[in-house]
């Protein structure tokens, strides 16, 4: 709860939005496990009942279980890529700052050039080499949002390893690991913090955009980039199935951008 | 002709008195002159005169300027003094100065947007007060290439500029070197001359040098007050005196001792570069096991790099050689700024611990060893930064005499500490450090701190 106490208001709003999306997400597996690929073509587009609370699609496919399916996915992804890419951009970028020289320098020209690409093109990029494949997207995403990890911790860890602090501790004896932990952690956690949950956002915002130009998973996945694609056709006759994922996103989003707020 | 009228003023936080009833008058071509220590409400002084006190204190009594009631002035109309009447000096002015910005330009667009002045006539306007102040030829670098001097002068000239006649100066001396001292001092008699100056300072040798009146504040209350020549040779309050007495030069002479020390550091031919500048050249000097040794020289003249070799912190060429071999952590430093050099997430009583753990050490009586520092042990429970200066100085000290160093480096320990508790923290490094058996580096830019404690003085220049 200590954490939760620490947060501002604005803070405390994305949590519990993206509490209830998570608690949405796995309540469904848990309690209904529906079967979100499973076809009923008689009950298309037939309008929410008992059975699934959110209406069916064009295939008269369970959009209840179909969105939670969808979260998971989301959820799943950003988590893994927040997790590799801050552990990477934070390690490269305590090393660069520590190191200094050519390694630094080669740091610094790999993590420009990956900049100077545009990150959705390098994402559609790996998305094409291996069409449909989560590993793929989630090594793309990651990949370009190390960077600013990198670029970031670099900047700050400069300052703390030139800092009289971390000089006297490493006078008095201590390695790496007390020096990173005690003066160099402290003064990146606020931001990596910040800046994890912007990355996850952006993660999600990527493998619905790939799901969008149908590079991403492949159907029957209940993906929301691809819900919102296959749905498209359909605004007319069922507006509400559309804006169901669209909404989802939505929140989604919204959710990941207050949590990055500044906190007290 | 009263300029400023403070009468009766006090001033309340939620924590309590800071100032407490304090009236003062400064007249025309009068220098008043206001000496206490660092948390003693001497900048909220200033504050006050410029009516721009922050808005959670309670404040009563009343704070004249020409005469205007400052205290019950809309914000915005005591804003159109500054700059016209009143001008501040700021303390530690390369913070003040736009670091992006070169002096002439910083200067320049005084005389345009406070003057008024056409861009010719301010450039002209510029030129000759550079070269008043001394900085012709510096006039187009940016503040990170000024020493502190130099900075402080620049600071003075945009004051001049405005034309303003009220001089407010906050600590203007504070982390100077005596040469650069003299220069700010003469800077501020002359505009005495022209108006008014309130200068406030923990140092009694500027007061000394600007004569006038001076009145002398301990915790918030006025303990003496009068004329300036009177009060720095003959004061009547103890505070006073033991102001007067923690000046370096006041020291009681310690007795030199003739004992001879076998060498710990000979050092040879040693030359040190910093990028494309050459900061020694073939230096050779030898420091003794036990010995307590001053460096003396100017800011930037080279003593703390010249440290940092010695402790294995800097590439050189040439030759150290330690007699006999010193393990990483027996080779300590102390640093200028003691906040800076502690981790402020953890209580200092972590960070000792960390210490003890890691070189297995029996766990030694801390709050015992804090005691005979002359700490409260509950300070050990507090972090880094809600320990004052002084305190956090000997905290350092605490936490190297853990490890038993057999060379330490003090680089300038005192400089930002007032003076009272600058004499303490000096002479218990000394004390402590003979006590250890322990090489003592002590690098300042004070000769007469220097040649009290230490048992040889080097100057930097004559190495």
């Amino acid at each position: 709860m200590t954490f939760f106490a620490k947060l501002s208001t604005q803070q405390r709003t994305g949590a519990v939005i993206l509490g209830c999306l998570a608690l949405f997400a796995v309540a469904e597996m848990l309690l209904f496990s529906i079967d979100g690929n499973q076809q009923f073509l008689a009950q298309a587009f037939a309008s929410p009942d008992w059975q699934a609370p959110l209406g069916r699609d064009q295939f008269g496919r369970n959009m209840f279980a179909r969105l939670a399916g969808g979260l998971r996915i989301s959820f799943t992804l950003s988590l893994i890529c927040v997790v590799t890419s801050a552990l990477l951009g934070v390690l490269a970028g305590v090393a660069a700052a520590w190191r200094g020289g050519w390694f630094d320098n080669l740091l610094n020209f790999f993590a420009n050039t990956i900049l100077a690409l545009p990150g959705l093109v390098l994402i559609l990029v790996f998305a094409a080499v291996v069409p449909g494949s989560f590993v793929m997207i989630y090594l793309a995403i990651s990949l370009v949002i190390w960077v600013e990890y990198f670029r970031l911790v670099r900047a700050i860890a400069l300052n703390q390893v030139a800092s009289p602090a971390l000089q006297s501790s490493m006078l008095m004896g201590f390695g790496k690991f007390y020096l990173f932990r005690r003066h160099i952690w402290p003064a990146l956690k606020a931001d990596v913090f910040s800046l994890a949950a912007f990355g996850a956002a952006t993660s999600v915002v990527a493998m619905s955009s790939v799901g969008f130009v149908y590079v991403g998973l492949k159907p029957p996945t209940p993906e929301l980039g691809l819900m919102i694609v296959e749905l498209f056709p359909y605004y007319h006759e069922a507006p509400w199935l559309l804006l169901e994922p669209i909404s989802l996103l939505f929140l989604i989003v919204l959710g990941f951008h207050l949590l990055a707020g500044k906190s007290r | 002709m009263k300029r400023i009228e403070v009468t009766n003023l006090t001033i309340h936080s939620s924590e309590g008195v800071i100032i407490n009833n304090l009236s003062l008058s400064v007249s025309e071509n009068e220098s008043l002159t206001i000496l206490g220590e660092t948390g003693s409400g001497k900048s909220l002084l200033a504050l006050a005169i410029l009516g721009n006190l922050p808005p959670m204190l309670t404040v009563s009594g009343s704070v004249k300027v020409d005469g205007k009631e400052m205290l019950e002035m809309p914000a915005s109309e005591a804003a159109s003094l500054w700059g016209t009447t009143l001008v501040m000096l700021p303390q530690e002015p390369w913070r003040a100065l736009s670091p992006l910005m070169k002096i002439k330009h910083q200067i320049a667009e005084v005389f345009r947007y406070v003057k008024r002045a056409t861009p010719a006539t301010a450039s002209e306007d510029t030129h000759q007060l550079l070269a008043k102040v001394g900085l012709e030829q510096h006039a187009q670098k940016v503040p990170a290439q000024l020493s502190g001097g130099m900075a402080q002068r620049t600071a003075i000239a945009c004051s001049a500029a405005t034309g303003a006649d009220i001089v407010l100066a906050d600590e203007p001396t504070k982390g100077l070197d005596t040469a650069r001292k003299d220069d700010i001092i003469a800077l501020l008699k002359a505009r005495k001359t022209k108006g008014c100056l309130l200068t406030i300072t923990h140092d009694v040798q500027v007061a000394k040098a600007l004569g006038g009146k001076t009145l002398v504040m301990q915790r918030g209350v006025v303990v003496e007050s009068g004329d300036a020549e009177k009060i720095c040779s003959q004061p009547d309050s103890a505070y006073a005196r033991a102001l007067i007495n923690a000046a370096p030069e006041n020291w009681p002479l310690r007795e030199k001792s003739a004992t001879t020390f076998s060498p710990l550091i000979t050092v040879k031919n040693l030359t040190l570069t910093r990028g494309n500048q050459t900061l020694l050249e073939q230096v050779s000097l030898e420091i003794g096991a036990g010995e307590v040794v001053g460096l003396y020289g100017d800011s930037g003249s080279g003593k703390s790099s010249l440290a940092d070799a010695l402790l294995g912190l800097l590439p050189v060429s040439g030759e150290i050689l330690f007699h006999q071999p010193l393990a990483r952590h027996e080779k300590l430093k102390l640093y200028q700024d003691p906040p800076s050099a502690f981790c402020e997430e953890a209580t200092l009583r972590t960070l000792l611990h960390d210490i003890i753990k890691l070189h297995k050490l029996s766990p030694p009586p801390l709050d015992k060893l804090a005691l005979e520092l002359g700490l409260s042990p509950g300070l050990l429970d507090r972090t880094a930064t809600e320990v004052s200066g002084g305190e956090l100085q000997r905290i350092a000290l605490l936490r190297a005499m853990l490890l038993k160093p057999k060379f330490l480096v003090a680089d300038e320990p005192t400089s930002r500490l007032d003076p009272i508790t600058a004499e303490k923290v000096t002479r218990l490094l000394a004390t402590k450090a003979r006590a250890m058996n322990c090489t003592l580096l002590f690098i300042s830019h004070d000769i007469h701190q220097l040649n009290n404690i230490c048992d040889r003085v080097m100057d930097i220049t004559s190495l």
